[in-house]
């Protein structure tokens, strides 16, 4: 019996006060329970892989190639760091895809929560620059890796040209500088934030385990607590803060310039003389994957020639597939600090290693002790 | 003869059940205790898997240590020591308290006169006055806190309305990022739950004992001091503790609003549980934080008892 039935069959009196109420209880329900089914199935439907990666990946442009094949996206959900990340897969949060760095890489296998990626079961493979697969502890054997490339670029200091004024080569000294006190702003993590410590404290990577540079960094992060406005993990608050002019310099990835100076606020991605922290962040596979197969297609989406386009264009990254470069010329690359040959820009900072986990919480616990003011 | 032998035994099992049913019956009739045990049943069985079984969890948690990425198991009270010893835990706890103890005050004083109100000056419609009081919660936590950032905000409302007046040369920066913001916020976001308790303790107050201290002398201060707000303590008292508690552990208004010294206790848990994957000491500042309000809560109520005597 449809609606316009029901308001007749009351109009001729042949339907009851109660029976009329009955059905339109009956309609409320189903308008308040649709919504909810059709909001799911926009959201990303039960039968589409989980991708777990960082905010500002969870955007239809990278997944062009897997949304012309499924007609739909992946599910996302999204962290803050990659320790955050790792805490809760292991706490068991099982998903298809997640995205960490090659520092964290090693670690994350060693969990046994990931299992190996076959390259071969991937139709972008041929094109990925074999210099970002070849990574420390990545051969997971028989011709098997366990990340598969995908991101890198570097970790440095988006700062405002006309709020800053620096004198002779940029440095690391602007994150740094009283003059900036309380309108300087910060990546939370310490994945990121303590191995800046460590270049400008002037430790090399292969000795932050020990217990001199464990003091040093903590030394230079203290100093630089004061001058801090906020910490966080969240790039859209600094972009924010840093196109309003709350923030004159902030700690960030390459997108945050990228993305500020697309919208036309006056901003520099920082060469510091000292050296930028520079990574390679690619794909894992979780050993439970409900949806392995969906799984490969999200990694080849991802390393799909439009995936790196826009990702070199928009977001100001390094793609690891080599064929992405192509439409852009060298000048347009300098200016967003990449290179056709990603070595030149890795190797030109200072290239994250990985650490062994005791070092990681010791880290993180430290860290967090001086960012609440210890 | 075969119908007569089957006979007894279906009596025996009709009634067997029903005289079973009725001693039921009288039991419950006897034991009122039985009685309520019955109708808390659901809520004893919520309580048991909700609150005391994760309850016992965190308490054998909290005397494990870390172990790369695994626990070690052997009970020890390493982590209560070190909460003992090392000053970053009490002076974040101290913080907390302080913060949450101002938003608590901030709260009462400004929902007393909202519930003073509705309860003793509006005679009609008082539910219509009450939901419309209620009204901003009832959208989401999230949603205020992010509706406070842009209000206090850098570009906010508060820094953009001062810079057109001309009252302020640059933006304020403290007003976001800052213990001043948490307390704000919090304060905000939790009135709700102090003008409910208020306005029922007001509401209950029996007008004649007004209007006996007006006959005997008393000016409408001197009434409000020795009648209505004895009277409504324990509304006061419900309202103080419904916010303090909760308010204590908040981790997401400090989290956004907060800034590097605004930071709480329940912050410093969560990264015990996050990226310094350190659960057993998640799990020890989480109880140790259960101590110190039961404790505190526990003053408190000792304090306005000693005050009640004091002023009857």
């Amino acid at each position: 019996m449809d609606v316009l039935d029901q308001l007749g069959a009351v109009r001729e009196g042949k339907l009851s006060r109660r029976k009329f109420t009955k059905g339109l209880l009956a309609a409320g329900v189903a308008l308040t329970t649709m919504p909810v089914a059709a909001r799911r199935a926009m959201a990303g439907p039960e039968d589409q892989p989980t991708y777990f990666t960082w905010g500002g990946y969870d955007i239809p442009e990278l997944f062009v190639p897997y949304q012309a094949k499924h007609g739909e996206l992946p599910n996302f959900a999204i962290f803050g760091g990659s320790e955050e990340a790792l805490t809760k897969m292991r706490g068991g949060f099982v998903v298809d895809v997640s995205h960490p760095c090659n520092q964290a890489m090693p670690r994350w296998v060693a969990t046994g929560l990931f299992q190996p990626v076959d390259p071969s079961r991937l139709s972008n493979w041929g094109d990925v620059m074999p210099e970002l697969v070849a990574l420390d502890g990545n051969d997971a054997g028989g011709g098997n890796i366990w990340m598969a490339p995908f991101d890198w670029g570097q970790t440095s200091i988006t700062y405002r040209t006309d709020l800053v004024e620096v004198e002779g080569e940029e440095s690391w000294d602007i994150l740094w500088d009283p003059k900036n006190a309380g309108r300087l702003g910060s990546l939370a993590a310490g994945a990121d934030a303590w191995w800046i410590g460590a270049i400008k404290a002037g430790v090399p990577f292969d000795q932050l385990g020990t217990e001199e540079a464990f003091e040093k960094i903590a030394a230079v992060m203290r100093e630089q607590r004061p001058l801090i406005r906020t910490y966080t993990d969240d790039t859209t608050t600094l972009e924010q803060a840093l196109a309003s002019g709350e923030l004159v310099a902030a700690l960030t990835w390459n997108s945050s310039a990228a993305l500020l100076r697309s919208e036309g606020v006056p901003v520099a991605f920082a060469k510091p003389k000292e050296g930028a922290l520079t990574w390679v962040c690619g794909v894992m596979i979780h050993k439970d994957a409900p949806k392995l197969d969906l799984a490969y297609d999200v990694i080849d989406s991802l390393l799909s020639v439009e995936t790196g386009k826009f990702m070199i264009n928009d977001y100001g990254y390094g793609h690891s597939n080599a064929r992405s470069f192509e439409s852009f010329d060298e000048e347009m690359l300098a200016g967003l600090g990449l290179s056709k040959n990603p070595k030149d820009v890795l190797q030109s900072g200072h290239f994250q290693i990985p650490q062994s986990q005791e070092w990681e919480s010791r880290m993180n616990e430290l860290w967090e002790q001086i960012k609440a003011g210890f | 003869m075969t119908d007569t032998s089957l006979l007894p035994d279906q009596t025996a099992d009709a009634i067997a059940p029903r005289r079973r049913g009725a001693r039921l019956t009288a039991m419950l009739h006897r034991r009122e205790s039985l009685r309520g045990y019955l109708f808390m049943s659901p809520t004893l069985a919520i309580m048991a898997v909700g609150i005391v079984a994760p309850f016992i969890l965190l308490l054998t948690m909290s005397t494990w240590t870390r172990q790369g990425f695994d626990f070690d198991t052997t009970p020890t009270f390493a982590n209560y020591l070190r909460v003992w010893s090392e000053p970053i835990f009490g002076a974040l706890m101290q913080r907390s308290f302080w913060i949450s103890g101002v938003a608590t005050v901030a709260t009462v004083l400004v929902c007393y006169p909202m519930a003073y109100f509705v309860a003793f000056h509006v005679h009609k419609h008082k539910m219509l006055w009450l939901i419309l009081m209620t009204l901003p919660f009832w959208t989401s936590y999230l949603l205020r806190v992010f509706a406070w950032k842009v209000i206090l905000g850098y570009e906010g409302v508060i820094n953009s309305g001062f810079l057109a007046l001309g009252w302020i040369e640059e933006p304020l920066k403290v007003l976001l990022y800052s213990q001043t913001a948490v307390i704000i916020t919090l304060a905000h976001a939790w009135a709700a739950f102090a003008i409910l308790p208020l306005y029922v303790s007001l509401e209950k107050i029996d007008r004649s004992l007004l209007e006996a201290a007006t006959d005997l002398g008393d000016g409408p201060v001197r009434r409000f001091f020795r009648i209505t707000l004895p009277l409504s303590m324990p509304g006061v008292i419900a309202a103080s503790f419904l916010i303090f508690i909760p308010t204590t552990g908040d981790y997401i208004t400090p989290a956004l609003l907060g800034g590097p010294n605004g930071q709480m206790i329940g912050n410093f848990i969560q990264l015990q549980f996050g990226p310094v994957n350190n659960w057993p000491m998640g799990a020890t500042l989480s109880i140790v934080l259960m101590l110190w309000i039961a404790a505190i809560g526990l003053a408190f109520l000792y304090l306005t008892r000693v005050a009640r005597k004091r002023l009857a």
